[in-house]
């Protein structure tokens, strides 16, 4: 017996949801280490002269010390909360600026929306983090956090817009639209449908892109500067004698990778996109 | 006994049970060779597991009883996977094909061919071409290179049907084959299966939802219900009359010279009006027409657009909504030229049409039941959040969906339910006109049946004026009493239905009519 049957390939749903998972997982234990930064700590941000200068890990100190004989662990802890701390009003402004405006314009007028659509389109093609560092030069280094919102923003505009023009082609908004219903009301089903329901993987990716951006911004000295050091300004400090101290730059920059992994994780961006 | 009268299949006591549930419950019946069984029902009827069981695609968790015999073989216990000594070909329907999207239909028919006859691709490819020349009014076979997603339901149609009859079949089971077409399409497709059949002499076991392939085949028909048969016999005997009350609300649904609905006594105010309106179909670069059209439809009237795909009646329906611009002409809607109004004033007008299409995606698929009803009343009235609960309430107890959780999503419904839902939704708007767009595509006789007391409750209630746009000669009598038949982007008759039934004078619309109720009136 037989019939004229193809199979379709099924996408691996429950592999997607464990990865979700083990993201969200990640971002929660960040989180909590970095609410308890200060308690975790064994001494206080930039307290120079803990131990001995460039001590490899030892028990006393885990994670070594660093050229000024700071504890490693307690600057990877401090570091770490004022990355996050620095990131998490960043990832805000790109949702709104960047996902939320994406939503809206689409809904606009025609022309005013394509417009929009393509200067922002453009901007995107721009490296994120070169519009930071440009933005940052037109303020100061107290906007890295808005900087770095606004040049995550085009990408997620984009990518909202895209998303609400597929909406406004189908036939269910046809329809709306030819019974009178009206842009805002199929703004709010947007919103309601598709901004709420992608707000977490969408703010979990811009999490990930504004990390990204601060942490190199500070990593060339644009961003944070001392005593507030990220684990960018960490990692540009070991420059000088991480090949011999390889501690000084490895952890830092675990924490970091560990971060922008969970949020992507978190995201559900595919092979490609984590690449 | 001769050679056609042998039976080709036989079975005894069948049953398919999965998760628990029952789907067929000791089915018995006969299929002798070159015979023709309808199998009608609704989905949860059992007739899909017992194409499941024939087509060799059960699954692991069909629990499955009883015997059955195939040809000269022994009668060997129902299982999933059973000895086979006929030829049995799965023709599958237009809805969800099971045809790989990116790949061209000609040559994932054409493996299929190849691989029943242990043959190469490029024999199977000649095979399939061969078996659809040989069918009558055929699309050539470049149709089929063509991907399925870019292909009409009607050309997937003869190339699968191409398909099965090339694989030689000895037992043609047909799901649902030709559900998705017009009835003119549906009775030149079931004209040409039944010439094979008699050439080739497969028995044909036909499950249908609806009764229009099944008016068109006239086999013997089994009426199966929660498993079990619950009447049998000819299909023009059981069309006379049925025994059991469920098979006459399924008889309810097909469509009957004479019934078409009465000229109406009063003459409303006019609501739509058309002068001149050149309405050619996309992609038209012929001359312009001399004439554009001109029409009006009367506040409460029904009036029918009938013709086949590209005959230009969408197109017509498109452009008096302003979906599609028109080059000339002028429409207006409520005493009011749209062509002079503002796009917001447009929109406001158009509060009061509502749509009711057969289209699935024609609601927003991520709204809930609820909000789908609510949100006319909420955008365009601003009621209270009670008096929309109120409105919400009545309108989806009176199309039957009452009961049914609130925060339900639209994707998960089906297809009758989402067809429902669009009513419930026309009843809350209070149209004044109401655009129905083939209505009954894709539903089973009996939700048919419910569809169109629905529609009639919605024109009794509310009132509205009727544009229904439809291939479907039998559901336009229902709905309509004026008709306008269109061919070629022109409109080759119009006036009252019920005239124009008796006595058509287009040959288009005499070809229609056939179509649709059969030969009898004419």
């Amino acid at each position: 017996m037989a019939m004229t049957a193809t199979a379709q390939p099924q996408p691996n749903a429950v592999l997607d949801t464990i990865l979700r998972a083990v993201g969200w997982i990640g971002l929660a234990s960040i989180a909590v280490a970095v609410s308890l930064s200060d308690f975790l700590a064994s001494v206080p941000a930039d307290t120079a002269n803990a131990g001995p200068l460039l001590a490899p890990p030892s028990e006393m100190f885990r994670l070594g010390t660093d050229i000024l004989g700071r504890d490693m662990l307690s600057e990877t802890l401090h570091g770490l909360s004022a990355t996050v701390r620095a990131a998490l009003p960043a990832m805000l402004v790109a949702l709104i600026a960047g996902a939320l405006f994406g939503f809206v314009a689409a809904r606009l007028p025609r022309v005013l929306a394509f417009s929009l659509r393509g200067v922002i389109g453009i901007l995107s093609a721009v490296p994120s983090l070169l519009l930071a560092i440009l933005m940052i030069g037109l303020t100061s280094r107290g906007w890295s956090g808005l900087a770095a919102g606004l040049a995550a923003a085009p990408l997620a505009f984009v990518r909202a817009f895209e998303r609400a023009e597929a909406q406004e082609r189908t036939s269910h908004s046809e329809y709306a639209r030819a019974a009178g219903i009206s842009a805002m009301t199929l703004l709010r089903r947007d919103l309601v449908y598709e901004f709420t329901q992608t707000i977490l993987s969408g703010a979990a990716r811009s999490l990930a892109a504004v990390t990204i951006i601060l942490s190199t911004v500070s990593f060339l000295g644009f961003a944070a500067e001392p005593p507030h050091r990220d684990l960018g300004l960490m990692i540009a400090a070991a420059k000088g004698y991480f090949l011999d101290a390889w501690w000084t730059a490895a952890f830092p920059a675990l924490a970091l990778t560990l971060l922008i992994l969970f949020a992507r994780l978190a995201a559900g961006l595919g092979e490609g996109e984590r690449a | 006994m001769s050679d056609e009268r042998k039976p080709i299949l036989e079975l005894r006591e069948l049953s398919v049970t999965r998760g628990g549930v029952v789907e067929l419950d000791k089915l018995s019946c006969k299929l002798d060779r070159g015979e023709t069984l309808i199998v009608l029902g609704d989905d949860r009827s059992g007739k899909d597991a017992l194409l499941r069981l024939l087509g060799g695609f059960a699954e692991r968790t069909d629990a499955i009883g009883g015997t059955i015999k195939l040809g000269a073989g022994e009668e060997q216990a129902a299982s999933r996977k059973m000895r086979s000594p006929i030829r049995i070909v799965y023709l599958p329907g237009t809805e969800r094909p099971p045809l790989n999207p990116h790949a061209s239909t000609a040559s994932q028919l054409a493996r299929v061919v190849a691989r029943r006859h242990e043959a190469p691709r490029e024999s199977g490819r000649e095979e399939l071409r061969l078996a659809l020349e040989r069918l009558p009014g055929t699309p050539p076979f470049d149709a089929l290179d063509r991907k399925p997603g870019v292909s009409s339901a009607v050309v997937l149609t003869w190339g699968l049907l191409a398909a099965a009859l090339a694989q030689s079949p000895d037992l043609l089971i047909a799901d649902h084959a030709f559900a998705g077409l017009t009835p003119a399409e549906n009775k030149a497709v079931v004209a040409a299966l039944q010439a094979e059949q008699k050439r080739i002499g497969f028995a044909l076991l036909y499950a249908a939802r609806g009764l229009q392939t099944a008016a068109h085949i006239r086999g013997r028909v089994i009426v199966l219900r929660h498993g079990r048969v619950i009447e049998e016999g000819d299909f023009d005997k059981l069309a006379g009359g049925q025994s059991h009350a469920y098979t006459r609300t399924l008889f309810k649904a097909l469509a009957k010279p004479g019934d078409a609905l009465p000229a109406r006594t009063m003459r409303g105010e006019p609501l739509l009006q058309v002068h001149g309106l050149d309405f050619r179909p996309p992609g038209d670069k012929g001359p312009k027409p001399r004439d554009g059209l001109t029409f009006e439809l009367r506040r409460g009237a029904a009036l029918a657009l009938i013709g086949e795909e590209g005959s230009g009646r969408r197109t017509l329906m498109r452009a008096l909504l302003g979906l599609e611009p028109f080059t000339s002409g002028r429409v207006v809607l409520d005493q009011v030229d749209m062509s002079i109004l503002s796009a917001a004033m447009t929109a406001r007008l158009r509060r009061r049409i509502a749509f009711i299409t057969g289209q699935d995606d024609a609601l927003d698929p991520r709204m809930s039941l609820w909000d789908t009803v609510d949100e006319p009343l909420r955008a365009h009235l601003g009621l209270s959040r009670d008096m929309v609960a109120g409105h919400r309430d009545t309108a989806l107890k009176r199309v039957g969906l009452a009961s049914y959780d609130g925060a339900t999503v639209v994707a998960t419904l089906s297809r009758f339910d989402k067809r429902r839902l669009q009513v419930a939704r026309a009843i809350v708007s209070a149209p004044f006109l109401a655009v129905i767009d083939e209505p009954l595509r894709g539903l089973d006789a009996f939700a048919q049946s419910i569809m169109k007391e629905l529609l009639d409750d919605l024109r009794k209630q509310e009132g509205p004026a009727f544009l229904i746009v439809t291939a479907d000669v039998g559901v336009a009598q229902a709905l309509a009493e004026d008709a306008m038949f269109f061919k070629d982007g022109k409109v080759v008759e119009r006036g009252a239905l019920r005239e124009i039934l008796k006595n058509p004078r287009d040959e288009e619309t005499r070809h229609l009519i056939e179509a649709a109720l059969g030969e009898i009136l004419l």
